[in-house]
């Protein structure tokens, strides 16, 4: 047998337990490591030649916990207190050590792919190329990750220690999230061939069973494990044979795997020994363990999983839960009532593009017997997935609806939206920048109507809610602009004027509203370059590029003015000198960070780059809600008041 | 993947120390998600055989003691290798005798 491949099979075994035991002796999370892994490459070098120790685990601690001492007595000259009272304590005896470092590695100052990386690295002992593998990013990015982790670990200095009090439920949440996800990559693929990768359910599961042997007494940590067992049960039952999705109500129940429905039952039990109000695993858990209890779909307990919906949609009111409790209610009490709670969602502008919510209103209109709109929502549903074999099976449902005429292709039909969109653009004498702008629109209509809408269906009210999920946030004249299409689009069909619902909106001047100085001057929490550029900007009225065009050298302080032409008053003459901060020559505003190399524009004093328009104008409109900076160029007669949102 | 380990039983009864370790074992690998389910097997055992429309049933024992399977355990593990290192560890505990694997599919 291959010695390193046992060796790593120890290693996955022992890892968490070692790295955690070292770091509680070393407070350093990436040193602990560096020393399990010193330890690993003993092992490597003597465990072919003597055979693998009796017991593996204690033989690697062993020689872990002598290269960390080593360490410390290298270090303890330094500090030689602080040294004694850490190596006092052994690191192999605090079960709670292995909880701490999974409080650690899913810590809250980390972002979340890091947490997801660091974990599989640290608690299950997973190497950067098979986390790579995993989630279908290089080996190189999981590395990164990795390091970056630890580093920020370390420079916010995050203790190894068990959260308490109102903390706790903060860090456990995140340490469930991380768990969760992990699960939910690999049990619903987002990306790649397969619907589903089983390393990484299994690897979730093994984290959420240990996690509840470790927190026993937190019943969400049992109502994920309980959640995850249950979902997990369904694998074998959820792809059909050529490996399209199966629907819940239709999986064949005999190939749910009854041990998981077992311990996720058991798990279940434990959440609720625990007490206390359910959260929003326990709430998912219990909805997974009702449909778990149905011998036959046909027996679902649909008014008990409504109910539960209705409590987790107050405590994770996410649109998807929304739309899963909209299914849960058309089951419960009838289509209708379903798609009641489904039409708020349609101007929801986060499922805009999300194929489920078509698709849902599909089932629901069918059920109805309403078959020419649910055929119209199936292909839509069908144009906005992803997955192949999910595409297929929603194009089958559209051709099995009413009708029974053929859909088994996207191409647009006579007298629907898609092919009538096609001929508007195609008949007319329109300029090139006219049909790029109508494309946009249109392109917005066919994908979120369908391009199947029978154009005698299409009405004010479908526009209206396009634009509204989509455009309602844009600026007055984009707004218009698409409205515009509309119109002529109506005109063009010549029927009812489809842009009815929309209000021509208002469009402000470009360069107007001047900001007034005393707001600008309460903004002292904001950076010094922020302010000197708004108060530069609103005193001289010149141009954004020309104002972020400036160099040192152009500037004349005494005189107030720029061998360009701008000139500026007392408020930007107090904030330039600290902004120029001695530099002789350069640009004047300058990016935070230094450029890399081979790039132009740089200030030669400082290595960093011009600040760029975009940036200029992403910083601003972060700070007042959405404000362009031309916004801030004085116009005579004018002298509305901006508030700036200092809060960011 | 899965596998079901079937161990026989021991010429030699169990004593206090194999339980407390086998205990601790059990904990052990519950905990860290790797072992779903175990148990004992009553040695006895109960035949069912068929032939054409014919169910034949009979009661055991079929065999010696040692050479029937005393005991099963299905674990959920990531490798061939964490298997062999599970099972090593296993037998160190119970001593003399033998167990058989199968992957569950």
């Amino acid at each position: 047998m291959d010695a390193a491949r046992t060796v790593d099979a120890v290693w996955k075994f022992e890892s968490a337990k070692i790295i955690a035991g070292l770091t509680r002796l070393v407070h350093d999370v990436g040193l602990a490591e560096e020393l399990a892994q010193d330890a690993l490459v003993a092992a490597l070098e003597q465990w072919p030649e003597s055979g693998v120790p009796g017991n593996p685990g204690a033989w690697l601690m062993t020689i872990a916990k002598r290269r960390a001492i080593d360490h410390l007595r290298r270090t303890r000259r330094l500090q030689p207190l602080e040294e004694e009272r850490r190596e006092s304590r052994d690191p192999d005896a605090d079960p709670d050590d292995v909880l701490r470092l999974m409080f650690l590695s899913c810590h809250p100052v980390l972002p979340t792919t890091h947490r997801v990386a660091l974990t599989l690295r640290l608690l299950g002992g997973l190497t950067a190329g098979e986390i790579a593998r995993a989630f279908l990013v290089t080996e190189q990015t999981v590395t990164q990750r990795i390091a970056d982790a630890k580093r920020l670990l370390a420079a916010e200095q995050v203790a190894f220690d068990l959260p308490a009090g109102p903390e706790l439920a903060d860090r456990l949440s995140s340490v469930l999230g991380v768990v969760y996800l992990i699960f939910n990559e690999g049990y619903s693929a987002t990306s790649g061939d397969d619907l589903m990768r089983p390393g990484l359910v299994h690897e979730a599961l093994r984290l959420g069973r240990l996690l509840a042997e470790l927190a026993p007494s937190e019943a969400e940590v049992h109502g994920l494990v309980a959640l995850m067992e249950i979902q997990a049960s369904r694998s074998a039952a959820r792809t059909g044979p050529s490996g399209e999705p199966v629907q819940l109500h239709e999986q064949n129940r005999g190939r749910w795997d009854q041990l998981l429905i077992r311990r996720g039952f058991q798990a279940m039990l434990r959440a609720r020994a625990t007490g206390g109000t359910p959260g929003p695993y326990m709430l998912q858990a219990a909805i997974a363990v009702t449909h778990a209890q149905a011998r036959g779909a046909a027996e679902t307990d649909w008014a008990r999983i409504a109910a539960l919906y209705d409590l987790l949609v107050r405590l994770l009111p996410t649109p998807v839960v929304h739309l899963n409790r909209a299914v849960a209610v058309g089951m419960a009490h009838g289509p209708a009532a379903g798609l009641d709670l489904v039409e708020p969602l349609l101007s929801d502008p986060a499922l805009r593009d999300y194929h489920l919510l078509p698709s849902v209103r599909g089932d629901l209109l069918e059920r109805l017997g309403r078959h020419a709109e649910a055929r119209v929502e199936f292909t839509r549903a069908a144009a906005l997935t992803r997955n192949a074999a999910e595409r297929d099976f929603l194009l089958r449902r559209a051709d099995a609806t009413g009708s029974g005429q053929a859909a088994g292709h996207l191409r647009p039909e006579p007298g629907t939206l898609g092919q009538a969109a096609q001929r508007f653009l195609a008949s007319q004498d329109l300029t090139p920048a006219t049909v790029r702008s109508y494309t946009q629109t249109l392109t917005r209509l066919r994908r979120s109507l369908g391009d199947r809408l029978p154009l005698t269906g299409l009405t004010p009210a479908h526009v209206s809610r396009v634009f509204t999920t989509t455009w309602q946030e844009a600026a007055p004249s984009t707004w218009n602009r698409h409205r515009a299409t509309v119109r002529s689009f109506s005109a063009w069909l010549g029927g009812e004027d489809l842009a009815a619902l929309l209000p021509r909106r208002r469009e402000e001047p470009r360069a107007h509203t001047p900001v007034d100085n005393t707001i600008l001057d309460e903004l002292h929490d904001l950076p010094l370059r922020e302010r000197t550029l708004w108060h530069l900007l609103r005193e001289s009225g010149a141009p954004v590029t020309t104002v972020l065009a400036l160099n040192v050298e152009d500037l004349d302080l005494d005189d107030r003015t720029a061998s360009n032409g701008v000139s500026w008053r007392k408020h930007t003459a107090r904030l330039l000198p600290a902004l120029i901060a001695g530099r002789p020559s350069g640009p004047l505003f300058l990016t935070d960070r230094r450029a890399g190399p081979g790039a132009t524009d740089v200030c030669p004093h400082t290595g960093r780059r011009r600040l760029s328009y975009e940036r200029a104008e992403y910083l601003f409109k972060q700070a007042s809600g959405g404000l362009t900076l031309s916004r801030l160029r004085r116009r005579a007669g004018q002298n509305s008041r901006i508030v700036i949102n200092v809060g960011r | 993947m899965r596998y079901l380990m079937m161990s026989k039983g021991s010429d030699t009864p169990p004593d206090e120390k194999l339980f407390t370790e086998m205990a601790a074992f059990i904990e052990e690998m519950s905990a860290a998600g790797i072992l779903l389910a175990t148990g004992g097997l009553d040695p006895v055992g109960i035949r069912v055989a068929s032939k054409g429309d014919e169910i034949t049933i009979t009661d055991g024992p079929f065999t010696e003691a040692k050479e029937a399977v005393a005991g099963f355990a299905l674990v959920e593990v990531r490798s061939r290798e964490e298997l062999l290192e599970l099972s090593r560890r296993f037998r160190r505990i119970v001593g003399d005798g033998e167990s058989f694997i199968h992957q569950v599919f």
